[in-house]
């Protein structure tokens, strides 16, 4: 695959953590009295999606070595632990990887249950290491309702986009 | 979708990748090992946003410095206008009234001139300047727009002198055969001497044609002249002008050129004598 291409599925997944970012930093009980009181649950995770996409759409051109440099940049580049996202990635690439013939067969609930569940577990392993005394289960849950809900808006628009400059 | 999907997927590099991820994972979570390049690229980071939020701001300081500069120079442009406009008023009222007097004061020198109160005051029309300034033909014509009665033959005058008389009426206009035109013949008078003052075809200029008793040295030059009234058109006894040269001609006949005092070129208005 070309540089470009590389380039340009960088940069969908770093606009998706940057977005991530931004809800992370955009607190709604700040701005509703009523809702200051409850715990902040919501825990998108739009790069992460993006990316499972990416590797879900073109498998042949994301390889391991693709998705351990796009993990190490976002690493970089969100400040965050180097070798987190490079470890998920390299592990998500390997599972779809692995099971891309059913996924190709997979309705699309299926296909949210699978990624919803994915992104939820990413979620949990980033609370379990870097913020143990946050995590709870129904942050988890809220985080697998939203990234179910999120799945396939990312999945239509992700391939459009492929399909326009890829 | 992916024209070719792979078939089979090696582990090794995965479980390679997913070994070292871990490993880095393990040294920077707990001995901070990566912190310090984290953190420049952090710093990276921050300052690049300082960077352009910099540009930025000053790139909208000079937005608004142009837009503060556009609205004065707008400003100074429409006040430029303003103060343009109230020159020009100013001038236009300097002017209206400079006419006003210049009618006023004609007037009053029309009844000194012997109007019993009937003169007009109009504006010229056209005047034929090429003509004025090279031939024989010396005509002016004036606005008449109410169409006032004017007769021919009457007597033209501008400040105290005179300079030709109406010769036609048609329209809204009047023509004036000026004292310089060929055509025009004035009965003048000059130290005693009675004479016949016809146009010389050049712009303020008579000439006299003196026969008989009368000797060159009789006349002076500079020598006022004045109108005789013995043509029955202008009253007598009104400097029109002053000798300028006199030369003989032959043994018994010399010139007198007398040079105008009215100049039509100084005047907007002139004003007509009627009932004389």
């Amino acid at each position: 695959m070309k540089f470009t291409s590389h380039l340009f599925i960088f940069v969908t997944i770093f606009s998706g953590f940057w977005l991530d970012s931004l809800i992370a930093e955009f607190n709604i009980r700040s701005y509703i009295l009523a809702l200051e009181s409850f715990p902040y649950l919501v825990e998108t995770s739009l790069g992460f999606l993006i990316l499972c996409y990416w590797i879900y759409a073109i498998p042949e051109k994301i390889q391991s070595s693709a998705a351990f440099f796009y993990g190490l940049l976002i690493d970089l580049c969100f400040g965050s632990a180097i070798g987190f996202n490079m470890l998920f990635f390299s592990g998500i690439s390997y599972v779809i990887h692995v099971y891309v013939f059913r996924f190709r067969i997979f309705s699309y609930l299926q296909l949210i249950i699978f990624f919803a569940g994915s992104s939820t577990f990413y979620v949990a392993c980033k609370y379990l290491i870097f913020s143990p005394e946050n995590y709870s289960y129904l942050l988890l849950l809220c985080s697998f309702l939203i990234n179910a809900l999120l799945w396939l808006p990312i999945y239509f628009c992700m391939r459009s986009l492929r399909r326009s400059f890829l | 979708m992916a024209r070719t999907t792979p078939i089979h997927t090696p582990a090794l590099k995965y479980i390679l990748a997913c070994l070292v991820s871990t490993a880095l994972l393990f040294s920077d979570v707990s001995y901070q090992a990566f912190s310090p390049l984290r953190d420049s690229v952090q710093a990276i980071g921050i300052y690049s946003q300082l960077f352009f939020e910099t540009i930025t701001s000053r790139l909208l300081e000079y937005s608004s410095a142009y837009e503060d500069q556009r609205t004065l120079t707008r400003l100074n442009n429409q006040l430029r206008d303003e103060l343009q406009e109230i020159d020009d008023k100013l001038f236009l009222e300097e002017q209206s009234h400079l006419i006003t007097n210049d009618i006023i004061n004609l007037q009053d020198r029309l009844q000194i001139l012997g109007d019993p109160g009937e003169g007009k005051v109009l504006k010229i029309a056209s005047f034929s300047l090429q003509d004025y300034l090279c031939c024989s033909q010396h005509i002016l014509h004036l606005q008449n727009p109410l169409q006032f009665p004017i007769l021919i033959h009457q007597p033209v005058a501008v400040d105290e002198t005179f300079i030709g008389q109406t010769s036609k009426t048609y329209l809204n206009l009047i023509e004036i055969t000026l004292f310089s035109d060929t055509s025009h013949v004035l009965p003048v008078k000059i130290d005693g001497l009675h004479c016949n003052a016809r146009g010389a075809g050049k712009p303020r200029l008579v000439r006299c044609i003196v026969a008989g008793e009368f000797k060159m040295s009789d006349i002076q030059e500079a020598s006022l002249v004045m109108t005789s009234g013995l043509g029955g058109v202008f009253p007598k006894g009104v400097i029109i002008g002053k000798v300028l040269s006199i030369s003989a001609i032959s043994i018994n006949e010399f010139r007198v050129d007398i040079a105008l005092d009215g100049n039509p070129l100084d005047h907007n208005y002139f004003g007509i004598l009627s009932g004389s």
